[in-house]
């Protein structure tokens, strides 16, 4: 390859995928505070369980394609960009951090909620003293399934103008160019394997605790 | 006055009657066990005492101040809780597991670590050895001498034990319900025991209250109750061995 070509082609890699850490990054850290937000209301409140439960699941049938094209033309939130994808990342990103916070914070042992109850914690500290850490990895293991799903679908972005490294693949398949391929595909799944290894890592490190 | 005083309580679930107008009295360094079989009411009534429940109706009274009229969550904070299933935080030592309580009444931490280690040697486990540990290193009577001294911690003047040492082997249940004897000497208030281990109530109760479908059948001392004619002190005195009385039936404790 041009050596011109190629350097260009590597400042397109790094600015890409620096466009694509930030699409990630954005729409999980959200996705995390609405997801455990919800999924711990959802604990005290069953009527929000079975509804945010039931929302996120009819989102996550959505084909990841066919949901950013349904944001596109709404106003405020739609539109061609980053805050569009940002969006579609957020609701596709839900339902695994949503079902595991809940999951793991109502099968905490009845036996340590009732003594715990029972010692005269209030219901805040028996969130925070007792059910949030036990039900820790739990979560964590659907934050971990939430970035690294999130890191393939951010790919898609690029057909709605978010950026990323979709750019570089949706570049390479228009011009039959797999080495353009490669350098948005390759650097998207090293992404995602560094993503589930770090947080895999994380997840075990709470579990033993 | 009586300490802990239970008048006409009743507990109902819908049109489910599960406790039937209780009335009993108990006084500081009493312990009173409820005995019955499974689904008499006996562990609903030690619940509407810290409020776990809320009663349906009549009162329940400590040291003369109803139960209703003081915040459940100081309330609990104030009475000794242990339960059969342990209930100790896996994530937490043993001996923050015993400084629980006083930690949620935010004692200074010097207070809460020195107290946890003063109960941990009066319940026969030694600080320095499992003060550290996790409750899944310790074995069954071990944590529940865990379980025990978390209730002692905040110096409650009533503590209340549902089946507490029925988890355990008849060995360490009995090695237990000595050990409770000896801390019921030094911690001198009132305590409320659900069993429905009749040795274990003619051991350790001053008194033994008799619940039957939800309605007192008989309150009695240890003495009392082997001569007890009731229907259920007599189902409960056919399953001791021909000859063979349990030993602290002879020499009740108080």
């Amino acid at each position: 390859m041009d050596p011109v070509v190629w350097r260009s082609l590597a400042a397109d890699i790094v600015s890409l995928t620096g466009e694509h850490l930030v699409l990630v990054a954005v729409s999980s850290i959200i996705a995390i505070c609405i997801g455990v937000g919800i999924g711990i209301a959802g604990t005290r409140h069953r009527r929000l369980r079975n509804v945010s439960i039931t929302v996120a699941n009819v989102l996550q049938t959505i084909p990841s394609l066919a949901l950013f094209g349904f944001l596109l033309p709404i106003p405020v939130i739609g539109g061609i960009g980053q805050r569009t994808a940002i969006i579609s990342l957020v609701l596709y990103s839900l339902l695994p951090i949503l079902r595991n916070t809940i999951v793991g914070i109502t099968t905490v042992d009845p036996a340590l909620r009732e003594a715990s109850t029972a010692m005269g914690m209030t219901d805040r500290q028996l969130l925070t003293l007792v059910e949030l850490p036990l039900a820790a990895p739990t979560i964590l293991a659907g934050i971990r399934i939430a970035v690294v799903t999130n890191i393939g679908t951010a790919v898609i972005a690029a057909v709605i103008g978010g950026g990323g490294l979709g750019v570089l693949i949706f570049r390479g398949v228009a011009s039959v160019d797999t080495t353009q391929i490669l350098a948005g595909a390759v650097p998207a799944a090293v992404l995602a394997l560094l993503a589930d290894g770090t947080l895999g890592y994380l997840e075990r490190r709470i579990g033993r605790l | 006055m009586a300490y802990l005083s239970f008048r006409e309580v009743s507990y109902a679930v819908g049109e489910r009657v599960i406790l039937d107008r209780l009335s009993f009295d108990l006084e500081r360094g009493e312990t009173l066990v409820l005995l019955g079989r499974s689904g008499s009411g006996k562990t609903t009534a030690l619940r509407l005492i810290n409020r776990m429940l809320e009663r349906s109706g009549g009162t329940i009274t400590i040291d003369g101040t109803d139960v209703q009229s003081v915040d459940a969550i100081q309330l609990r904070r104030r009475i000794g809780y242990v339960i059969q299933e342990f209930g100790l935080l896996p994530h937490w030592t043993v001996e923050q597991n015993i400084a629980l309580v006083p930690k949620l009444i935010a004692w200074p931490p010097d207070r809460q670590r020195q107290r946890a280690r003063d109960l941990m040697a009066q319940v026969g486990l030694d600080p320095d050895r499992f003060g550290h540990r996790f409750p899944h290193e310790l074995s069954g009577g071990q944590r529940q001498r865990v379980g025990v001294a978390r209730a002692l911690a905040a110096e409650p003047a009533l503590l209340l034990f549902d089946e507490p040492f029925g988890a355990l082997d008849p060995v360490t249940r009995h090695e237990m319900q000595q050990q409770f004897i000896q801390v019921r000497e030094q911690f001198g208030g009132a305590s409320v025991f659900v069993t429905h281990d009749l040795a274990e109530a003619l051991s350790i109760g001053s008194r033994i209250a008799v619940l039957e479908s939800g309605k007192l059948e008989g309150l009695f001392t240890p003495e009392q109750f082997l001569q007890a004619e009731t229907p259920t002190a007599r189902a409960f005195l056919n399953t001791l061995p021909q000859g063979l009385g349990p030993p602290g039936a002879r020499t009740p404790r108080t």
